[in-house]
This record gives C-alpha cells, sequence and structure tokens, in this order.
C-alpha cells in the first residue's frame, strides 16, 4: 500500500485510457505523456499501459507501507527518498516505510511513478484513469491509501536508453476547418511563436489571437490535439480529458507524439507550429 | 446513401473523418446512425472508438492491425452493402415534468417567444426526436429537430446549476441533462429517469440513432418516479 502524505499539487492515477466510449460522451483521458508514462512502466517490467501516478507541477509525498520497485520518469521533480536525491529513468527498490517525496518541477510539466505491478484501483469502463462523475476521485488528496497490485515479477531490467527533452516544435495536420482561415491567418500560424497561457489535462489555451469572428460550426468529432478556433480569435488545444464533440471549427491537429511534448510544457511557454501532411 | 456527398479526411494518424455534406435532417440522422452500426458490426476488430455527430462520423482505428488507406477503402465498400439496421433503432419514452418549480426557464423563454408556457409545452412534447450525437457530459443527449417556432439561442448568462434529468432546448435541438451540471440551454422541464449508470456495462440506454418521445407527467408522478428509483424507461 502508498500512503499519501501530501498529494502535491494535481496528481492522479492514469493508464492507458478509456476505450470505445466516446460515443456517449465519455473522454478517453490517460497519461498525457505518453512516452514517459510508457517509459516508466517498461523500466519496472510493466505492461506499457498500466496504472501508474501523473504528476503535475508540484509533486506529492507518499509511503511505502511494503517493498516495491518502482520507477521515475518524465520532467525533472527532484525525486528525494528518505530526503536522498534518486535517479530517474532506472528501477529503485523501496523499503516499508520509505518516503518518497517530489519537489517543484526543474523541467517540464509532468512526472510519472510506476510501481512493478500497478496499482490496485477500481477500474470504470476498462480503465482506472481519474476522471470528474466518472471515478470517485479526480486527484488524489492527503491521507488516502492506494494498494499495489501484487504480481511478484521477476527480473527488472536495467534500462539506461531513456531520456527526456522539451521539445517546443509542435507538428500539426490541417484540420477540417482549415479553410475557414484567411490566407494572412495561415502565414501568421506557421510564422508566428504562440505562448501557453491557463492550461489542464482538458486543454492548452494560447495568448495570441488568431482572426476574429469565424463561426461556430455544428457540434462535431473532436480528439485531443484539435486545435479549435473560437469566435473571438483565441486558440484551444484540446488534450486527453476533452469532450468528445465540439462547435469551434478544427483548424488543427496536432500529431499524436506533438502531443506527448506540448504536455511537458506550461503557461508562458513558447510553441512553434510546423505543418506536416499524413 | 446516394446522393450523399461524402468525404474521408484524414483527422490523424489514427482516426478517419466521414463528413456528408448535406442538409442536416432526420434521413441524414438515420443514414449516419446505420452506417455506424455496420461499421461497429464488421470492422469491430480494427475500431477502436467511434464518434457519430449530426453530419459526421469519426473513426478511431488501430495502426497495428490496418493502415489508414486500407480503412478507407473498407469504409467505402461498408457504405455500399444493402443491410438495414436502421431497424433496430428503438423510440423510447421519456416521462417529463413541465411544472415551473423544474422547469425554471420556462416563463422567461414564454415570453421571449411570445407564445404561453403551454403552447412552448404542447409543441416540445409533440415530437418524435432522433438523438443527434452524445457529449459535453457523459450521457448528455442532443435531440433534434425542435419545431421552428422553438428555436432560440442558448442562454446570455448560463446557469451554474442544472439538475441532473433537466430538458433544455436551444437551437433547433433539445437536451437532456444526464448529471448535475453548469449550462446554457434553457431549461423548460425535467425527468425522473437515469440517464447515465456508471454500475452498468451499458450506461446509457438510448443511443445516437434512437429516438425520443416526451410523455408529460405531474409533479406528484415525478416525486413518486424520482422515489421508486427503479422506473425502467420503456420503448416501443
Amino acid at each position: 500500500m502508498i500512503k499519501v502524505i501530501q498529494p502535491g499539487l494535481f496528481t492522479t492515477i492514469q493508464d492507458g485510457g478509456r476505450h470505445g466510449y466516446r460515443n456517449i460522451g465519455i473522454p478517453t483521458s490517460g497519461f498525457m505523456d505518453q512516452e514517459s508514462a510508457w517509459a516508466a512502466n517498461k523500466i519496472v517490467n510493466n505492461e506499457k499501459n498500466e496504472s501508474l501516478f501523473e504528476i503535475t507541477l508540484t509533486g506529492p509525498t507518499l509511503v511505502f507501507n511494503g517493498n516495491y520497485v518502482i520507477s521515475i520518469t518524465g520532467g525533472d521533480f527532484n525525486p528525494l527518498i528518505n530526503k536522498l536525491p534518486v535517479k530517474m529513468y532506472q528501477p529503485i527498490n523501496v523499503k516499508l516505510g520509505d518516503t518518497l517525496k517530489l519537489n517543484n518541477t526543474i523541467n517540464g510539466a509532468r512526472c510519472y511513478i510506476a510501481i512493478s505491478g500497478g496499482l490496485k484501483v477500481k477500474s470504470i469502463f476498462g480503465s482506472k484513469s481519474f476522471f470528474s462523475n466518472i471515478t470517485d476521485s479526480y486527484y488524489l488528496k492527503k491521507n488516502d491509501e492506494i494498494k499495489v497490485s501484487k504480481k511478484s515479477k521477476n527480473k527488472i531490467l536495467k534500462w539506461d536508453r531513456f531520456n527526456f527533452k522539451l521539445n517546443r516544435s509542435m507538428e500539426v495536420f490541417k484540420g477540417p476547418e482549415f479553410d475557414l482561415l484567411s490566407s494572412n491567418s495561415k502565414n501568421k500560424l506557421f510564422k508566428n511563436e504562440f505562448t501557453i497561457s491557463t492550461n489542464n489535462r482538458m486543454a492548452y489555451n494560447l495568448v495570441e489571437k488568431l482572426q476574429v469572428g469565424t463561426k461556430s460550426i455544428i457540434s462535431s468529432p473532436v480528439l485531443p490535439g484539435s486545435v479549435q478556433l473560437t469566435p473571438s480569435g483565441k486558440m484551444i488545444i484540446l488534450h486527453r480529458d476533452c469532450q468528445t464533440t465540439g462547435g469551434y471549427p478544427r483548424i488543427l491537429q496536432l500529431n499524436i507524439s506533438s502531443l506527448n511534448y506540448l504536455s511537458q510544457l506550461k503557461s508562458t511557454d513558447k510553441i512553434k507550429l510546423r505543418l506536416i501532411n499524413l | 446513401m446516394e446522393g450523399n456527398p461524402k468525404t474521408y479526411f484524414v483527422f490523424n494518424e489514427r482516426s478517419i473523418l466521414i463528413s456528408y455534406n448535406c442538409p442536416t435532417n432526420s434521413k441524414l440522422i438515420s443514414n449516419i446512425s446505420n452506417t455506424k452500426k455496420r461499421i461497429v458490426t464488421h470492422m469491430n476488430d480494427c475500431i477502436v472508438d467511434i464518434v457519430q455527430s449530426i453530419n459526421s462520423i469519426l473513426v478511431i482505428f488501430d495502426r497495428t492491425k490496418i493502415s489508414a488507406d486500407d480503412l478507407i477503402k473498407k469504409l467505402k465498400r461498408i457504405e455500399e452493402t444493402e443491410d438495414d439496421l436502421s431497424k433496430y433503432n428503438k423510440i423510447w419514452q421519456i416521462p417529463v415534468c413541465y411544472n415551473f418549480k423544474y422547469a425554471v426557464d420556462l416563463e422567461n423563454l414564454a415570453k421571449e417567444k411570445k407564445l404561453s408556457p403551454s403552447e412552448i409545452i404542447n409543441i416540445h412534447k409533440s415530437k418524435v426526436y432522433d438523438v443527434l450525437s452524445m457529449g459535453f457530459l457523459p450521457g448528455f443527449m442532443y435531440m433534434g429537430f425542435t419545431n421552428e417556432k422553438l428555436h432560440c439561442e442558448r442562454k446570455e448568462i448560463p446557469s451554474l446549476n442544472i439538475k441532473k434529468g433537466s430538458i433544455g432546448i436551444a437551437l433547433n435541438q433539445t437536451c437532456i441533462y444526464s448529471q448535475d451540471s453548469p449550462g446554457g440551454w434553457h431549461i423548460i422541464g425535467i425527468s425522473p429517469l437515469d440517464f447515465f449508470d456508471l454500475k452498468s456495462k451499458n450506461p446509457c440506454f438510448a443511443k445516437p440513432g434512437d429516438k425520443i418521445q416526451f410523455i408529460e407527467i405531474s409533479g406528484k408522478k415525478y416525486q413518486q418516479m424520482k422515489k421508486e428509483n427503479l422506473v425502467k424507461p420503456i420503448y416501443k
């Protein structure tokens, strides 16, 4: 069992996501940065989509009530076990009573803690990923106790080929409503830099505005990575917890790896958009 | 499906958007839900998720099982098959209480539309609606299309707490709030039924493509049904 001493800013349990329910309005959810989460699971010999902890901006303090093998990947939150620094991207043996503390982020916005065996929480509609009104909680709270699935995985491999890199260049495809943009807007999109404003698991808002007055469309399917343009000219990049349909024009679509990169960026970070073909 | 100009748009590395560029009416809704059912029936092994909306279908596929090009070929072939699955679409009878106590926006809307509240109720319940799509909240249903007399913009100031089961109208549509939520639709009634059951493998009884008929009930009946808690939706 793992006890939450301090939950941090926004710590959740995520896995590969909830698939097959978008038609009734249930978002997919799941790891924001899939690459980092998959690495965390691989290091402790889990299936790549096994449940783990996702940490945002300020880390939690956790106490282990058992002996486990864990791994920490993604952004650098200066992890300490019993106040001593530990290395990321490698298996770590923790013992009963050990305290893991993650601090404020030094690099990146999210990091992942995987436990060999995975977390034993209720799976709802095929996923353990936290989401409001679907799972009992939307984020971890002080004194929560999370059970660990018992699986005697014998061999933990040493992994040293992972590394973490921030990337501010987002590769995008044209969205279905790309041609509602003026040629001036299209130029701006790929020439200018854009600044990340408020953001969460549902969406990343951008500061700089594009053309004003673009009309709404018939409510249509959207995906994580869809870039919507509101009538006021604001751009919104949808992320893992986004709704399944929306009425704003879908001007661009981030590719799969850019969506992972975006999830490691924070407010005031700058991004560049680069148009690619499928 | 003849006469419906369709486009197949590659949305991302693992999604295809089928768009129907034709008037949005009941016939299109039934065509789309028929196509969606055929895709689910015939291609279940390579589909991860599928979303039906008023004039499009988004197909999310497993890249390890099929390529985008092959998927589009298969989708085109499926559109040509003849089997009509729309006969499986149900007509659900949904009890609705239109009392002012729950229909918090009915009086204002009536004034705005220059109709009496009972005229609005009668127009609203006199039509059988198509479930166009679901979204916004798990189990939130968009239904259309409403009588022109009821067409209206969303409220300028959204309500912060709309009760679960509330029936709203906005644009050319009507909706059901499956959970307590903020929202901008004009609330004209409430249903005692559960529209999203977390504990069920099939959390929503009605699906896009099904039909909805509203049956007016009294405030007393609403309270009683709410208490019984076991009221099952009925369909014809």
